[in-house]
């Protein structure tokens, strides 16, 4: 049987996107013909001919029961897979989503070492490559002491997924009784971590993110401290920018102390 | 020796980090710890590095010495008595300043404090104790924190070191007892391998006491358990603890004569408790729980590469460690004992020793299938776990679809973590070419030595040790990957005995 393909379009947020899921799943329209496809706002699609686009409502309801669901009838795995496809910013993430919960509801936990089921490859491959993103700046951000008193410490990190909410759980562990701010300068939003250890992300006004941009150019010692650090510890006889290159790639050096002027 | 007179501190740490450059150990692995209310920081077990200097090398601690105004005189060292170098100390505040300030910059993932020996073994060893204890307790850091053990400290300061700190290690320096003889007049085997077993025997009562907390097992001591072998701790009487004990294959006549070189592991078994301090020190940490390491230097005595393996097998076995590193010998002093080298470094030697290194930890090998006294040199061209594939051809094809980890394991291409993949996918069904590069199978490499239901991927591959080489070297150029294209010394070639044109 042959059905124009439909496509749900809806808010690129997590609400957005599970509240998609929520319809799309429950539409009975058959599986194989259900695109999802999360809409920055303000976005024109390039609408296609023989396809229906149904608009999706974000519904926090909707999208917590689908979330629900995926950790009761599938795993808490499969939940940690989809929501890494949520905030990475792939195309596709919306039906590799898709695909893979409704698979997941049948075929159960073993969903997700079942790499040779072509949805769960790719779902697979997306989640690595954002945790993997994550991991990458819990090793290369930096923070900058902005402010004496009381002590603020800022990063700067320029993401290609939305992955502050994960980066700054790492960092509210770590350092849980410092005031601290890492801004994503690619999706202009920003996390805010207090003293008592609480913490919000949300995304800032161009007055904010210029505000925030000023504060790091000032310059501190410890900047100093550092750099000397860095380049006594090399050792001249081992010299070789190749494999340094591998193992920190250049893009990552942009708001990297030790790389700076 | 030039002492640099109220020397600030960018100075001190100018000279007291490029004197540290020389250690390899970098890791912050092997601890996984929450960070706490009223404290800084936390560990991660999988250890994080925070930057890549020029050479390649991961920065993962601050590395330094907390001084190099050092009375010992080996020859390998920068920092030995007799060289004009520019001496600093620094102070338990400034290394506690420096830390706590750049580990909330993420510059760094904590601390990694060796020294020189100022006065005496255990004046340095109290110096390495007082700062760990302001660090821990004033600085209340709750972060990595890597230290040395001093060669003979007393063992009251090898313990109290082993409470603050997560990894602990003495270094080995050279391969054989009778390397170390030579190169550093100042050390012994016994006072290396003293604390070493003080340490191992804290480690084990620790985990006997606090369970998990107390330090968890290494990967070695997995992997001897899974495939069902007599675990590090069981006195395992194999050809490399012979020979650690022994100093090396060729003194072993001189060995006997000198009792100095060997050390009897029973001995020190027999006391009960190794560690005294429970009652006033803060046990949450548990003892060393990250365990400990070491590291030799490769390439400045005359050691084959056999030899370092059995070496390495022995403190793996022996002394339970965590990692054995290994330091490209690089002549810093120009002394004229010590070979000349020149260029770079033997670094791809001691690519390969790593390699074999995981495929002792990991992957179950045993130093002896992959050297032997007549074959003492790893391959320059293939890793060694290809060199082993192709001469145990009679291994293989492995077939993908029911061949047990054990066996996934040992095919060139195939990790862990694809060997685990493949175990768990295969449970849902039936795997394909397809699948496995999903997985994360090297193709290039496994395909020669795989099926996969029955069929080989190209039906032309041959199983042909000739056939393979050829192909491997021609079509995958990460099996010849070392370091830079030269190859920088000589060793037994494949190319000498099949003919092929380098």
């Amino acid at each position: 049987m042959d059905k124009p393909i439909r496509i749900y379009q809806c808010e690129d947020s997590t609400d957005g996107i599970l509240s998609a899921v929520y319809d799309a799943g429950l539409s009975g329209y058959g599986h194989k013909f259900i695109r999802i496809r999360p809409m920055v706002k303000n976005q024109i699609d390039n609408y296609e001919l023989f396809t229906e686009y149904v608009q999706v409502e974000t519904d926090p309801e909707k999208a917590a029961k689908v979330a629900q669901t995926v950790k009761e009838k599938i795993s808490r795995e499969a939940y940690s897979y989809m929501m890494s496809a949520v905030i990475s910013e792939y195309p596709d993430r919306g039906d590799a989503i898709y695909q893979f919960v409704t698979y997941g509801f049948t075929m159960g936990a073993k969903i997700c070492s079942a790499l040779q089921i072509p949805c769960v490859e790719r779902i697979f491959a997306i989640k690595r490559a954002v945790q993997n993103e994550t991991h990458f700046f819990r090793e290369f951000l930096r923070f900058q002491e902005v402010q004496r008193e009381p002590p603020l410490l800022l990063a700067v990190i320029e993401p290609k997924n939305r992955i502050i909410p994960l980066l700054t759980e790492h960092f509210a562990d770590r350092f849980m009784e410092e005031w601290f701010v890492i801004y994503d300068k690619t999706h202009t939003e920003a996390s805010f971590h207090q003293k008592d250890g609480s913490w919000e992300v949300r995304l800032l006004t161009e007055e904010e993110a210029q505000k925030l941009e000023r504060l790091t150019e000032q310059q501190e010692d410890y900047v100093d401290l550092w750099k000397t650090f860095f380049r006594q510890i090399a050792i001249t006889e081992r010299t070789n920018k190749k494999l340094q290159r591998n193992m920190l790639p250049l893009h990552y050096r942009k708001h990297m102390t030790e790389f700076q002027e | 020796m030039i002492f640099q007179e109220n020397a600030t501190l960018k100075q001190k740490l100018e000279i007291l980090s490029d004197a540290a450059k020389y250690d390899v150990a970098c890791t912050s692995s092997g601890v996984e710890r929450k960070g706490k209310k009223g404290q800084i920081g936390n560990t991660m077990a999988s250890g994080i590095c925070h930057a890549f200097s020029s050479d390649g090398r991961c920065i993962s601690l601050l590395k330094i010495l907390f001084t190099n105004e050092c009375i010992y005189n080996c020859k390998y060292c920068i920092n030995r008595c007799t060289n004009d170098v520019p001496r600093a100390t620094f102070t338990p505040e400034e290394v506690c300043t420096l830390t706590i300030e750049f580990y909330r910059r993420n510059y760094i993932e904590g601390l990694f404090l060796s020294s020189g020996i100022i006065e005496s073994p255990d004046y340095t060893m109290e110096l390495i104790c007082k700062t760990l204890y302001d660090l821990r307790k004033a600085y209340r850091f709750n972060g990595y924190i890597h230290c040395k053990a001093v060669p003979g400290a007393s063992k009251e300061l090898i313990e109290t070191a082993g409470w603050y700190a997560d990894r602990m290690s003495i270094n080995l320096e050279l391969p054989t007892a009778r390397g170390l003889q030579e190169m550093a007049p100042n050390k012994s085997r016994k006072t290396i391998l003293t604390p070493m077993r003080q340490i191992q025997n804290g480690m084990a009562e620790s985990r006997a006491m606090l369970g998990m907390k107390g330090g968890n097992q290494s990967a070695y001591w997995y992997t001897q358990k899974r495939t069902g072998r007599t675990l590090p701790g069981a006195e395992i009487t194999g050809l490399g603890a012979k020979n650690l004990f022994a100093g090396s294959i060729q003194d072993k006549a001189a060995a006997n004569k000198t009792v100095d070189t060997a050390i009897s592991p029973p001995a020190m078994r027999e006391t009960t408790t190794a560690l005294s301090q429970w009652n006033h020190m803060d046990t949450s940490r548990g003892f060393v729980p990250s365990g400990q390491s070491t590291q030799m230097i490769i390439g400045a005595t005359g050691e084959s590469d056999y030899e370092i393996m059995a070496v390495t097998e022995a403190l793996y076995q022996k002394f339970d460690l965590k990692r054995v590193f290994y330091s490209a010998f690089i002549n810093v002093n120009q002394d004229a004992s010590l070979p000349a080298v020149d260029g770079q470094p033997p670094l791809r030697r001691e690519h390969r020793l790593y390699q074999a290194d995981f495929l002792l930890r990991y992957y179950g090998f045993r130093a002896d299938e992959l050297l032997t006294e007549k074959r003492p040199f790893f391959n320059t061209y293939l890793d060694p776990k290809c060199d082993w594939a192709l001469s145990h051809l009679e291994h293989f094809p492995v077939e993908i679809n029911t061949a047990d980890f054990d066996t996934l394991l040992r095919v060139p291409g195939i990790g862990t973590k694809s060997a685990s993949r493949i175990v768990k996918a295969r449970q849902t069904g039936s795997l394909d070419y397809q699948a496995l590069k999903a997985i994360g199978v090297v193709m290039k490499r496994a395909i020669y030595f795989i099926t996969c239901n029955g069929r080989m991927m190209y039906q032309f591959l041959k199983i042909d040790e000739d056939y393979i080489t050829r192909n491997l070297l021609e079509n995958d150029k990460d099996v010849m990957k070392g370091f830079g294209e030269k190859v920088t010394y000589k060793q037994l070639t494949l190319f000498d005995d099949c003919g092929i044109e380098g």
